[in-house]
């Protein structure tokens, strides 16, 4: 009896890894053949059949395409667009969702039906006006025009919102009790609190800014472009030299992979979070 | 001195503590998703373009776009791309099951179906449209296994580039899915099953009885976004058919671009894009509405 129960168990064990294996070749397995075309320089990807595991290991790829294109200058710019994109974003998105938390003011339900407005509200034509937004602004090829527009995102405020409303009140009466102001309880006392929502709005704005390719080439000139972008170009310009692009391509992934793989553990946690609602 | 101030209040009464700290916020929004939805109403009445005097043309713009077969073709694509929505949502729900469970190297393998989400469009559609392309690696791990007799070159036939381009979207879509799929299957309560276990549920019945009705409003979520992400898509379209070939792939947002940066057309450009939000408003209205009946909070 006992030893028909633990076979079960391991069999049942056995069929979830082959599951969870098969899932992840779908899932994973692009990837890892853009790393094997990659590292075969010279070799044709639409050789019929086609390569798929590496049959050689040669880094000419991105030695070539790092020189020829450039790419630290991309890189660079990805950054600085990133890194602009994530801080203001948290800055912005947390302060305006602080009050709309802790606070009962006139006024509040209006700045609530605006907000959840624009969930409904599709920003189909917005690129037009934007740009024109943009234009007059003087904003034209700078980083400022590129990260400005999607700054302040709903999705981040309500997200902020809610991790809030999960801190106790004695936290900030014992600030006020101290005599700190409003902005200082926020900055030292509710930021360090809601640390899962702050990974995880951190790690949606580092993908949506590192990942954005669109509104960069409308706004900014070759030179300026972002990963994203230059890829695109890349593939446009050299898409007959698959091993070049292969290069680009990982090279354009692998930071964001690593960032997502650093903030997972918080991940769980602001997510439940920002979905109980 | 400052110690005497009344609890609470320091320079600033609350009320006007509460709109600084909302107003750069306030500020950027009424400006980048506010004016462009006000601004483009006029703007729709215009044929203002890049060339020649803007002038005040009526309702042009929309009857243009009523007799404009791209325009309809792309609207009806759009409609089409929305069939993806249920196979999202079972497929990531399988795949949270999959994964909700404590087991050795679990973590590898949520990371792992979460790796498409987190990279670049762009980066994918490369990838997709090699291994779909007709000497590409698809057509031959299909051959292989004998469901495909001859090639196909999936992107760019057009009975079959739509859905080449849906399941590019499904596929990359997945992981983000699942993920708040298994944030919601977590905060099932432990007592639930364990009780249902000792009262002999077998696990389909664990399943379809407990897991899926109190996985509801996480579904309900997860419709309304993927909905949203499919009525808009844009990108994978972009980089992998620009619309082609002919326009079996062209969805609204894309002609919606093409029109305003390609053609230069901001006036017809912004009509098209108020009627395409006018259908999206109706489809959110819809949700929201049936939301309401079923008393789930989407965030």
């Amino acid at each position: 009896m006992k030893n028909t129960n633990k076979a079960k168990k391991i069999i049942s064990k056995f069929f979830v890894y082959v599951l969870l294996i098969i899932f992840a070749i779908f899932m994973m397995g692009p990837f890892l053949w853009l790393i094997s075309v990659s590292l075969m320089p010279g070799k044709n990807i639409f050789a019929f059949p086609p390569a798929i595991l590496p049959t050689f290991i040669d880094f000419r790829n991105y030695l070539e395409v790092w020189e020829y294109m450039d790419f630290l200058k991309y890189i660079w710019n990805t950054v600085i667009i990133t890194f602009l994109g994530v801080t203001f974003s948290i800055l912005f998105s947390a302060l305006t969702a602080y009050p709309l938390a802790i606070f009962k003011f006139k006024g509040r339900n209006l700045v609530f039906l605006l907000l959840v407005s624009t969930m409904i509200i599709p920003a189909a034509a917005g690129l037009v006006v934007n740009y024109l937004t943009i234009n007059s602004m003087g904003l034209i090829n700078t980083f400022t025009g590129v990260v400005l527009p999607t700054l302040v995102s709903v999705f981040n405020v309500f997200l902020f919102r809610q991790a809030f409303m999960g801190i106790p009140t004695d936290i900030r009466d014992s600030g006020k009790m101290d005599g700190a102001s409003e902005f200082r309880i926020w900055a030292q006392l509710m930021m360090p609190m809601i640390k899962p929502a702050v990974a995880v709005v951190g790690l949606f704005e580092f993908m949506a800014n590192w990942n954005s390719f669109l509104w960069p080439i409308i706004v900014l000139n070759t030179e300026k472009y972002p990963l994203a972008s230059a890829l695109s170009f890349l593939n446009g310009q050299f898409s007959y030299n698959f091993g070049w692009i292969a290069a680009g391509t990982v090279i354009s992934v692998l930071p964001i992979i690593f960032v997502f793989l650093f903030t997972q553990k918080y991940y769980m946690e602001g997510i439940s979070g920002a979905v109980k609602g | 001195m400052g110690k005497k101030r009344t609890v609470g209040f320091s320079r600033f009464s609350e009320v006007q503590t509460a709109w600084l700290f909302m107003a750069p916020g306030l500020v950027l929004l009424a400006l980048f998703t506010f004016w462009p939805i006000i601004f483009s109403v006029p703007l729709a009445f215009t044929n203002y373009s890049v060339i020649g005097e803007t002038s005040f043309v009526g309702l042009d713009n929309f009857k243009r776009a009523l007799s404009d077969v791209d325009f309809i073709a792309s609207i009806k694509n759009s409609l089409l791309y929305m069939i993806i929505v249920p196979f999202i949502q079972i497929i990531s729900i399988l795949m949270a099951i999959l994964v909700n469970r404590n087991i050795a190297g679990i973590k590898f393998f949520r990371a792992a179906y979460y790796i498409p989400v987190v990279t670049s469009m762009v980066a994918v559609a490369i990838i997709w449209g090699w291994l779909m392309s007709s000497n590409g690696v698809l057509n031959y791990l299909l051959m292989s296994i004998g469901l495909l007799d001859e090639k196909i070159n999936w992107l760019s036939d057009k009975d079959t580039a739509l859905w080449a381009l849906m399941f590019i979207t499904l596929w990359k879509g997945l992981g983000y899915y699942m993920m708040i799929y298994l944030a919601g299957l977590q905060s099932v309560p432990n007592d639930c099953i364990e009780a249902a276990k000792i009262d002999g549920a077998s696990n389909f019945q664990l399943i379809t009885r407990i897991t899926i009705p109190l996985l509801k409003p996480y579904v309900f979520l997860c419709t309304l976004i993927s909905l949203m992400a499919a009525i808009r898509v844009f990108d994978e379209v972009f980089v992998l058919t620009s619309g082609g070939p002919g326009n079996t792939t062209l969805t609204s947002s894309v002609y919606i671009y093409q029109q305003g940066f390609e053609q230069f057309e901001f006036g017809y450009s912004s009509a098209l894009g108020l009627i395409v939000s006018f259908i999206i408003m109706f489809f959110s209205i819809f949700i929201f509405l049936f939301n309401r009946k079923g008393g789930v909070n989407p965030y």
